[in-house]
């Protein structure tokens, strides 16, 4: 029986059809935010508002003819998608929301798991790598190695920016850090700067613009992806927008006071406050243009990172005060 | 440095109605003198092929029936046609027997059913007299339907 | 470690094929190699089969967003040749029209940068407003595109007094957007990050290279047709030729947005002192034997046309030089040391339109490396030969 209830809830909810269904839905979302910020439409003719316009996409890829080049490294190459969504997914399981009893404590979760969250939504920048240099493609070689060149940049600051509630609410654990903030909501305001921080080196690591380097499509056709096609390059596209709601959930979580309230109740503060992420992050998309990835580093390491480091002294400060 | 230079002008348009037109469902009209499709009006046509002679890609084709009754056909290419529309202005006659309509959405699997054609007997120039000072341009000449 | 890579010919950068071979190490760009030819249409030789009133049209059809300005450069050597002059106002239509393709073509471009950039937004929004110009064009002359105005001795239709209305109002909008364009173009800090210092061209390169059009006026090269040789109405319209001393992308683009100002100016004058009178005069079917040059300041910089007759119905020969071919040498200087991040802003800032620069094509020989011109024919002939001794399929020699 608990065999059963561990396999409905690994493959269903919160498992892959959920996170499936409720990425389509977020990237929807994105990418109406985005057209309606342009002035124009959007997706809207699948489905009643082009709801079903991102599954449509999918579902067309997977029916697209699967082309492997010939002196890529096939093993490799061919199962880099399905190990990027495994990754995702198994961090998906480790957001504070599924309470199934009243106890309101969440499927996963130990000491410790805000660390193992940043570690696994580390890797996917390593699976574009491997992915970009198993393809022998010129285009993907330089995006490869611009993924990297982004990672010196970004990775500090977002880890400082995530840790410092971390650190004020006493606790590496997720649920109690939502637990924490969700009873002294005043102690949201000192990290208004992390949390700034932390969006745009999420948006950072989600390779959206001003960060779409590693796959801008008017210079490189595509970096990492030049040579995916069908459904390898559907699961990478999948693969990003469940990364996109799995960020936006850990910004939630940490900045946003979690979502209380019990099944129902929690999981609608879920939706909410990953949607006003959400907007956040396409806002962002929309109000700038594409930076070179010198620029990067140099703008990471020359404001985001001492930005971080100043939120990192106020929460100590405010611990001192505290106690 | 400022930051968030365009966020105002994005957020006002978060507001607005979107600037697309929603095609096919909705159509947008064509002005008063759009170029389509050129068509004949058989009637008023003297067959003096200054449209043939003038088109810039062949598309008017127009051939003799029979020269005891002046039957004519012109066949007009459509899928030739570039929509110059100077096989009208060519048109000695008043009213002119070529004209323009106002479709565009002629696109069309086979390119064989683009082709038009009419028969028509040709009309018969009735000249005015001429005034007394020289004029640039000859007068056009008036057409009347053959009786 | 040099290695080469190929932008194009088919690539999301460029709007048209070409081959820009470039040698790069690590991201800095060695050397650039430019090869022509995919776009080759024969025009040139095709014009010597039409007669002059049909050439109107092909000479239109060298470009989409240009069109008007080649056929207005035939037109206005044909007419040198016919001895022929259009009325003030068929001359004051015909180039209103023209200043209506350069706003619309300036429009166009700033969407362009902003979409090779990564800036989205930016080229939604000068793209929505680009068609309040294309609706104006459509109500003037019944097309959006190839607005086929010009005819030997003037233009074919007429403006009335509702339509005038209409262009005024559209100019006051775009003004007022196009103002909003030139704070945001010059203040968006990651936007003026791109292009600010790239693609460096100094006054005496852009001088010695001969570069034409905005290209060479932000390199501060006060070169314009319309000022240097005034022909027709610009010796009236009070204007200014636009300048900028960044020598760089972000100079291009302030040149542009400032001659959308000028354009604006020049459009409202012609349009408030529209002459009475006819808008035509007859033209004869034969030329005189003769040959003209003709240039024109297209939206890109200096067209020439070369047209020459023999006393029939039909030109002996035409030449088209485009400006977009005066702008090659100068952009391989360009891209030298430049990162590969630049390439497609700095081939987009000399607004190139391929097509029209296509004129006769060279052929290498990848093997040996010799140049030579060959006829049709025996391309013909080699290329048949070459697939005939092809086997199926795994053979096909890229010749990269």
């Amino acid at each position: 029986m608990a065999v059963v209830k561990t396999l409905l809830y690994l493959l269903v909810y919160p498992g892959f059809l959920f996170l499936f269904f409720y990425s389509t839905f977020c990237e929807w979302f994105d990418r109406k935010v985005y057209a309606r910020l342009q002035n124009r439409m959007g997706p809207t003719h699948t489905g009643r508002w082009g709801i079903l316009q991102p599954i449509a996409d999918f579902v067309k890829l997977l029916a697209k003819e699967d082309v492997v080049p010939e002196k890529a490294d096939k093993p490799l190459f061919s199962l880099l998608p399905v190990f990027g969504l495994a990754i995702v997914i198994t961090a998906g399981l480790l957001l504070p929301v599924w309470f199934f009893s009243d106890a309101a404590v969440p499927m996963i979760s130990f000491s410790g798991d805000i660390i193992v969250l940043l570690y696994l939504l580390s890797l996917p920048t390593l699976v574009f790598f491997l992915a970009a240099w198993s393809s022998t493609n010129l285009f993907s070689t330089i995006g490869g190695t611009r993924v990297l060149t982004m990672l010196f940049g970004y990775e500090v600051p977002l880890f400082m920016a995530v840790l410092s509630p971390a650190i004020l609410a006493d606790s590496w654990r997720l649920s109690e850090i939502a637990v924490f903030y969700q009873r002294k909501p005043l102690l949201i305001l000192p990290n208004l700067i992390g949390f700034v921080v932390a969006l745009i080196a999420v948006q950072a690591k989600l390779e959206r613009t001003p960060f779409d380097i590693p796959h801008a499509e008017t210079e490189i056709v595509g970096g990492t992806f030049t040579e995916y096609s069908g459904k390898k390059l559907a699961f990478f596209r999948l693969m990003t927008d469940i990364e996109l709601v799995v960020s936006s959930g850990l910004l939630a979580t940490v900045f946003l006071g979690g979502f209380p309230g019990g099944a129902i109740l929690g999981f609608v503060q879920f939706v909410l406050k990953t949607l006003l992420i959400i907007f956040f992050l396409s806002l962002i998309r929309a109000m700038t243009s594409r930076i070179r990835v010198d620029q990067v580093v140099s703008f990471a390491w020359r404001y985001l990172a001492p930005l971080a480091v100043l939120q990192l002294l106020i929460v100590i400060v405010i611990k001192g005060l505290r106690s | 440095m400022k930051i968030a230079v365009f966020l105002p002008e994005l957020l006002r348009h978060l507001f607005k109605k979107p600037a697309t037109v929603d095609y096919p469902f909705k159509k947008l009209a064509v002005p008063k003198d759009f170029r389509g499709s050129p068509f004949l009006h058989p009637d008023l046509c003297i067959a003096c092929r200054a449209c043939e002679r003038d088109c810039p890609a062949e598309a008017i084709e127009i051939t003799s029936l029979s020269d005891v009754d002046k039957k004519f056909r012109m066949a007009i290419h459509n899928d030739r046609c570039i929509h110059c529309a100077q096989c009208v202005d060519s048109c000695p006659t008043t009213p002119k027997a070529m004209d323009m309509d106002h479709l565009f959405e002629i696109a069309d699997f086979d390119r064989h059913n683009l082709k038009m054609h009419w028969e028509f007997v040709r009309a018969v120039p009735r000249r005015e007299p001429k005034p007394a000072t020289a004029a640039p341009n000859p007068a056009p000449a008036k057409t009347e339907p053959a009786a | 470690m040099k290695f080469q890579i190929p932008i194009g010919p088919q690539h999301p950068a460029l709007k048209e094929p070409i081959s820009l071979r470039m040698t790069v190490e690590g991201e800095v760009i060695k050397d650039a190699d430019i090869r022509l030819g995919y776009n080759h249409r024969g025009l040139e030789k095709l014009a010597e089969e039409k007669t002059w009133i049909q050439n109107i049209y092909l000479t239109e059809r060298i470009c989409g967003i240009c069109s008007h300005s080649h056929a207005t450069c035939y037109v206005q050597g044909v007419e040198k040749l016919m001895e022929i002059e259009p009325p003030k106002r068929g001359a004051y239509i015909r180039y209103l029209v023209s200043e209506l393709e350069r706003i619309h073509s300036h429009l166009l471009w700033l969407g362009v940068a902003g979409h090779e950039a990564g800036f989205d937004s930016f080229f939604m929004y000068t793209w929505r407003d680009r068609e309040v110009v294309m609706d104006l064009l459509e109500m003037i002359s019944g097309n959006r595109v190839h607005y086929a105005m010009n005819t030997l001795g003037g233009v074919r239709r007429d403006l009335d007094e509702g339509q005038i209305k209409k262009i005024l109002d559209g100019l006051e909008i775009l003004r007022k957007r196009s103002e909003y364009y030139f704070y945001l173009a010059a203040n968006e800090p990651t936007f003026v990050g791109r292009l600010a210092g790239v693609g460096y061209l100094s006054k005496e390169q852009a001088m010695e290279l001969c570069a034409v059009g905005p290209t060479a006026r932000a390199s501060g090269v006060p070169r314009d047709v319309r000022k240097d040789d005034p022909h027709a109405v610009y010796d009236d319209v009070p204007f200014e030729v636009c300048t900028a001393d960044t020598c760089d992308v972000l100079g291009r683009a302030v040149v542009r947005i400032k001659e959308l100002f000028e354009s604006y100016k020049i459009s409202e004058f012609l349009v408030r002192n529209l002459p009475a009178g006819p808008v035509t005069v007859r033209a004869p079917k034969r030329a005189k034997p003769n040959e003209v040059l003709s240039r024109y300041e297209a939206p890109r910089g200096e067209n020439m046309h070369y047209i020459k007759s023999n006393g029939s119905d039909k030109p002996e020969r035409l030449k088209v030089r485009a400006p977009t071919l005066a702008n090659y040498p100068a952009t391989v200087v360009m891209l030298r040391n430049g990162f590969i991040a630049d390439i497609p802003l700095i081939f987009a800032a000399i607004d190139p339109c391929i097509c029209c620069a296509e004129r006769t094509v060279e052929i290498v020989n990848a093997r040996t490396g010799e140049l030579s011109v060959v006829r049709f024919s025996e391309l013909r002939a080699r290329a048949n030969d070459r697939s005939r001794n092809l086997s199926r399929k795994g053979k096909a020699v890229w010749p990269l």
